[in-house]
């Protein structure tokens, strides 16, 4: 592993360099909250954040992306991907990215997310301050060994220990002034990044894997009715999610009524018409319950995508339980309840 | 509790698969266009047209494969192919008008393009059926994605059994495919063909009650392998009448609908359980997905 040091007053000037030579995103504060947005000046970098409203799925899979570009002469795809640099993702984020990164590879490649996602350099940090409903510790996402190109870690007043993990992290070290570390500023980096447990205040009571196989049985367990009674089937939970990846593909006209573009939004499985099909007379929802839709959305993180993956489709980031309007959508409690059963 | 890292590590190996590759720049949501050699109303709702690729090429499909068909500024529907590969040079779709896309697709005649992506998903196993007879129990539009499986039959005719045709239909007004239908009750050397409708007509001369009604005008053998396709409420009667018959959960195909829209695996709406129709489907093993409560 090569690490490298780069003290505290060298990050604006790193940051500034790194924002006049390409697109850099990073948290900025917005009202109470965090998002990710493009930092016009390093000042408004906050390493500090708990976590950001969005993910910073975002940029590979945009919340409305141009699949295809249509005109009378004929169409084009769009697959058009801006170099970016994503300083400063949590790791949980980090192994969200890597999961979608496998879900748009597996089968037919999603070039459309998969072009982004190469354009893009990421920067990681440890976590400073932990957000109220996270239990990234119990989803084993506190700690990424990959999936990140630079990982920088604030050890205090000194400045950040910087792993150098790729190529194009590689890159990035010219727009800095960066030393040689030392013995003491590795052991720190250590102690923060892989010492520390218990930081997170919701915790599942057992192991992914545990709770997968039994997840996996409760089908017809009564909390999915008993927490469903109150869903207002909004979608929040997916819309806030880093691993939700569902779409929708509609077709726009452009002003002229004759060019336009074909383009996938983001869409939740919550939403009462996401399985919904038009059959002869009418319409059949294969997922007409609520309770139904809320299983799924907890049965796809827990149980369905893990043959995919090898472990469940969640890092325990905690936006959903704070993005959802009837507070349901935290899976922690739904869990542990069927587990202790 | 810090749990470690939970994934094994040949799956975190996969996780990262972007670094290094080759960057192919296909966009899979490229359709191509195809021409309509022919256009023809049909039942009450629907419309009946044959294609061909404009870039020549053929479709290569399987029986039982599908379709993302569309208009750009309109959208992209997900539709079963119903023609057998073995008649190269075309393909035909059938279109019902329900919505925005499905209207738009109907509206069009001969000489107008079409956009299609696919072949998409998996078909009939036909290696599975071969050597065996043949049961196939298509309900309304179900007989769409079926009839390339009819049609495959009767170009390979050899290579099967006893072929057996159930097609069940709301009203004789919404029988598709009339001049097949035709020659279905006329060939009788390569089908038994049966048919119902829900509700007679004054004209109606054939028989009337809901498909599984058919079972009794005819014997099916125990080693019949099955192809059922059509409205979600026939399934479970269909295949009561199969178990009544000594039918295994194993010979049985279901050919499922469901809501797509990217059609290879990634958008989610098709999903039952834990399988896509588009990417596992639509055809599907009935011993595979008989306990999935979302199935039917």
């Amino acid at each position: 592993m090569r690490l490298l040091f780069l003290q505290k007053e060298e990050l604006e000037p790193f940051v500034s360099r790194l924002i006049a030579w390409q697109e850099v995103v990073g948290p900025k504060a917005k009202k109470n909250r965090f998002v990710f947005d493009k930092l016009e000046s390093p000042a408004e970098l906050r390493l500090d954040y708990d976590t950001t409203i969005l993910p910073p799925k975002k940029y590979f899979f945009q919340p409305q992306q141009d699949l295809i570009r249509f005109s009378p002469e004929g169409f084009t795809g769009c697959i058009e991907p801006k170099p970016r640099i994503i300083f400063g993702v949590h790791p949980y984020d980090i192994k969200a990215i890597s999961m979608l990164d496998y879900l748009f590879s597996d089968g037919k490649k999603d070039w459309n997310y998969l072009a982004n996602r190469q354009a893009a350099t990421i920067v990681g940090i440890n976590v400073h301050q932990v957000f109220k409903t996270a239990f990234f510790e119990s989803m084993g996402a506190s700690i990424v060994t990959k999936g990140y190109d630079l990982f920088l870690t604030d050890i205090g007043e000194e400045g950040f220990v910087v792993e150098v993990a790729t190529d194009k992290g590689e890159a990035l070290l010219a727009y800095g002034h960066f030393t040689q570390v030392t013995p003491d500023q590795a052991q720190k980096r250590r102690k923060i990044l892989y010492g520390q447990s218990d930081r997170c205040s919701q915790k599942l009571f057992n192991l992914p894997e545990e709770v997968s196989e039994k997840v996996a049985l409760s089908f017809y367990h009564p909390i999915w009715e008993e927490m469903a009674s109150r869903c207002f089937s909004c979608g929040a939970c997916n819309l806030v999610c880093p691993t939700c990846y569902c779409f929708d593909v509609q077709d726009m006209w452009n002003l002229d009524q004759e060019s336009g573009i074909r383009f996938r939004t983001w869409d939740g499985c919550l939403t009462e018409d996401f399985a919904k099909v038009t059959v002869q007379g009418g319409t059949e929802n294969f997922r007409q319950d609520r309770s139904s839709r809320y299983r799924h959305r907890i049965m796809r993180k827990a149980v369905y995508l893990n043959s995919k993956l090898g472990g469940p489709a969640c890092v325990g980031c905690g936006r959903c339980a704070s993005a959802c309007p009837a507070d349901l959508a935290n899976p922690v409690p739904v869990l542990n309840k069927i587990m202790e059963g | 509790m810090n749990h470690p890292y939970s994934y094994a590590d040949d799956r975190e190996e996969k996780l990262i698969t972007t670094e290094g590759a080759e960057r192919e720049e296909e966009n899979i949501f490229l359709p191509k266009p195809a021409r309509v050699l022919q256009a023809q109303p049909m039942g009450r709702t629907e419309k009946y047209f044959r294609l061909a690729f404009s870039d020549g090429s053929s479709m290569g499909h399987q029986p039982g494969q599908i379709v993302e068909a569309s208009l750009f500024g309109y959208g992209e529907i997900p539709l079963g192919i119903a023609s057998s590969p073995t008649r190269e040079g075309y393909f035909d779709l059938l279109i019902r008008k329900a919505g925005r896309v499905s209207t738009a697709l109907w509206n069009l005649e001969i000489g107008d393009t079409m956009y299609i992506r696919g072949p998409l998903g998996k078909g009939f196993p036909v290696d599975e059926f071969k050597g065996h007879d043949v049961l196939i129990v298509a309900g309304g539009i179900g007989l769409c994605p079926t009839r390339s499986m009819i049609e495959y039959i009767e170009d390979r005719r050899e290579e099967f059994g006893h072929f057996t045709l159930f097609f069940g239909a709301r009203t004789p007004k919404d029988q598709l495919f009339p001049n097949d239908l035709a020659r279905w009750r006329e060939e009788i050397d390569w089908i038994e063909y049966h048919e119902t409708v829900d509700q007679g007509s004054p004209e109606w001369k054939g028989n009337v009650g809901v498909i599984t009604t058919l079972f009794a005008k005819t014997s099916i053998s125990k080693g019949c392998r099955v192809i059922i396709c059509g409205p979600p409420i026939m399934y479970k009667f269909v295949i009561k009448e199969l178990k009544k018959l000594g039918i295994p959960d194993a010979h049985i195909y279901v050919d499922l609908e469901r809501r797509m829209k990217c059609g290879v695996g990634k958008c989610g709406h098709c999903q039952i359980n834990g399988l896509y129709v588009c990417t596992d489907g639509p055809v599907f093993n009935y011993a595979r997905i008989k306990n999935l409560e979302e199935a039917f």
